[in-house]
């Protein structure tokens, strides 16, 4: 489903070069659940961007259900954002005037889901992640913080992405709150189909993936797990 | 939801952001407006007095100012050489008459006053002059086919037959028209008779002018009146109408040479540039301010979205990271600038339509306090004309119509378009990557 080859990516600081992501390579199946671990500056994020298509490589290829994204742009990238990618993120980043389904229908919006449809799966799938009838017409700042992630990943679901990118699910939230939400991600990878790759500094819930890569000054180190 | 719907509905995500934007708008787009209707009121009485002076050259014998100063009248042979000239299309020729209780028993219609005691008293009286004075009538011989015409063009006022039909020009026969003041004054109608110089005179017509001194005017044909008041072949003014306004000067001049220092030349032309100035002062003002409020709501409105923008960098990025296009996430926010923009165009219409009288005549009164010193006439030849169109400034009535309001709403487009389309530059620029690394 994900096949990364020698991807790397560089930043200029002044004179000195960065190399953010350093020749890169690693493949994940259908329906994986990829955790991916490193301190700060590791270059979590900037992987995330680049699989995101969020950002361009300097070099190397990354193929998603066979479509090279580093080759592509305009309307094709952003078909490809829109329904081969789930993003979430550590801050949940939600439209804080829209309610939890107007949320998870924005995505839909993007992805040209079939409008009729649009309102009655958004309320299945924040119901699927927990949220009841009353929470899911409320508006982000009237949401707790695991309830907003919660509608961060009902958005991501939104379009049947083939791939979910999760920067720091749990990181804005307590331990007990962000177990679930890991377990919640787990579940849904399975039921779904859908690969899911979520960077973590917490090794007990990256422990809980599938598999495990550790990213240390830019370089994939495997099999953790 | 759309994108439209999620634009309208973001010009109210911050209340009393939204207020003060589009009160300020609001002044900026009704500015617009009143400019707007100043402009087009004074180019209408711009155009209303280029239409009425016509392209007139107007000879008075020289040294005659009305009924004061001296000299020697003009003549019917001085008139038959000017109307022989090129680009001249036609000569009306006047003779001035003045009816008292001596050789009329026509009654005038003005109360003499302190003024026309003043004005008629002798060397010899004190200050209050002439208390026995009576006014006279002033009698206007014309060999004009429109009598009526030839006192319009010139006194540059509003005349208009009431009643009756007017009269040949050309011909001797013993009839008037008279002013509507002068008429009821004298309990005459059409086909009445008054006496002058022992002859009796009818009533062909009544007129009504916009000044009381019109209106207490008889119009006579030029023979007739030159006849009864022993001044045949004499005239006291010659209008000249040329064929093109670029002929006017070129005319004058020509008649300065050909009557030398026996008449005074002047042309409707340089008077009515006198009289248009001040409202192309107005013109130039009104275009200026119009200009400065528009571009000032173009920059409100480019502030304001800048600002929105840069606040909601993260959402950008968010909009992006989720598949919109640029393309999306700027229509949106277009959406949201147009509609702070129209809600301040609601506003202006009505500070517009509230204040478009207002701000003409303060910009009148300032530029007839600035320009009335050069405007001064008093009565005779060309003078006499200014006297009639000095009042164009105080006159100017702004009228706001449908157009004006279809103008408004042009301009706040205009604005919306200026604001967000600049804003919407810095849209494309935001990168969803950075967003994520501020993450």
């Amino acid at each position: 489903m994900l096949k990364v080859d020698k991807l790397s990516r560089e930043f200029k600081s002044g004179d000195t070069v960065v190399k953010a992501v350093n020749d890169v390579s690693f493949s994940v199946g259908e329906g994986k659940f990829v955790s991916i671990i490193g301190r700060s500056g590791s270059g979590k994020s900037t992987l995330l961007t680049l699989l995101g298509a969020l950002d361009k490589p300097n070099s190397g290829s990354i193929e998603v259900d066979g479509i090279d994204i580093a080759k592509i742009s305009g309307k094709e990238l952003n078909e490809y954002r829109a329904k081969k990618i789930g993003f979430i993120f550590q801050g949940y980043n939600l439209i804080p005037n829209l309610n939890a389904i107007e949320n998870v229908m924005l995505a839909m919006e993007f992805g040209k889901y079939p409008t009729r449809s649009r309102k009655d799966r958004a309320k299945a799938l924040l119901m699927q992640v927990g949220l009841n009838d009353t929470e899911m017409l409320r508006r982000p700042g009237k949401l707790s913080g695991g309830q907003q992630q919660r509608v961060a990943i009902a958005r991501s679901l939104a379009n049947n992405p083939k791939l979910i990118l999760a920067d720091e699910p749990t990181g804005n939230l307590d331990s007990q709150t962000g177990k679930v939400i890991f377990d919640l991600l787990h579940s849904l990878a399975k039921s779904e189909k859908t690969t899911i790759i979520a960077v973590t500094h917490d090794l007990e819930i990256a422990g809980k993936a599938d598999e495990v890569y550790k990213l240390d000054d830019g370089k994939l180190k495997k099999g953790l797990k | 939801m759309n994108t439209y719907t999620r634009g309208i509905r973001n010009a109210f995500r911050n209340l009393i952001r939204t207020f003060s934007i589009v009160f300020i708008l609001g002044l900026s787009v009704g500015l617009s407006i009143a400019m707007l209707v100043a402009h087009q009121t004074v180019s209408k009485k711009i155009a209303s007095i280029k239409a009425n002076v016509g392209n007139n050259v107007i000879i008075s014998p020289a040294g005659v100012n009305g009924f004061q100063g001296g000299g020697n009248p003009l003549t019917n042979t001085q008139a038959n050489q000017v109307s022989k000239l090129a680009h001249v299309s036609s000569a009306v020729e006047t003779i001035s008459d003045r009816f008292n209780n001596t050789n009329s028993n026509l009654v005038s219609a003005i109360d003499a006053g302190s003024l026309g005691r003043r004005f008629n008293s002798n060397p010899n009286s004190n200050f209050s002059g002439n208390l026995n004075f009576t006014p006279p009538v002033n009698a206007l011989g014309t060999n004009s086919a429109n009598a009526i015409s030839s006192l319009a063009t010139r006194n540059g006022e509003t005349v208009s037959l009431t009643s009756g039909a007017l009269f040949n020009g050309n011909s001797t026969d013993d009839v008037a028209i008279i002013g509507s003041s002068l008429a009821s004054k004298n309990n005459l109608k059409v086909g009445s008779t008054f006496t002058a110089y022992n002859t009796s005179i009818k009533v062909v017509g009544i007129y009504t002018a916009s000044t009381s001194f019109a209106n207490n005017q008889v119009l006579m044909p030029l023979a007739t009146l030159q006849n009864l008041s022993t001044q045949q072949g004499q005239l006291t003014e010659i209008i000249l109408t040329v064929d093109s306004i670029s002929n006017v000067d070129s005319v004058t001049n020509v008649v300065k040479n050909v009557l030398g220092s026996a008449a005074d030349v002047t042309n409707s032309a340089q008077q009515a540039q006198n009289s248009i100035t001040p409202l192309q002062n107005i013109q130039s003002i009104s275009v200026i301010s119009l200009i400065a409020a528009t571009v000032s709501g173009g920059v409100i409105i480019f502030l304001t979205m800048v600002m929105i923008v840069r606040e909601r960098r993260r959402e950008i990025g968010v909009l992006k990271a989720i598949g919109a296009s640029n393309a999306k996430v700027m229509e949106q926010f277009v959406t949201e600038a147009t509609t702070l923009t129209f809600m301040g165009a609601l506003v202006g219409m009505v500070v517009g339509f509230l204040s478009s009288n207002s701000i003409t005549t303060l910009l009148a009164n300032n530029s007839s306090s600035s320009s009335s010193m050069a405007n001064r006439g008093f009565g005779g030849g060309g003078g006499r004309f200014l006297g009639g169109i000095r009042n164009n400034l105080s006159n100017l009535h702004a009228v706001v119509g449908w157009n004006v309001l279809l103008y408004g709403l042009l301009i706040a487009l205009v604005i919306a378009v200026i604001g967000s389309a600049l804003a919407s530059m810095f849209i494309a620029r935001i990168k969803p990557a950075e967003v994520m690394r501020v993450e």
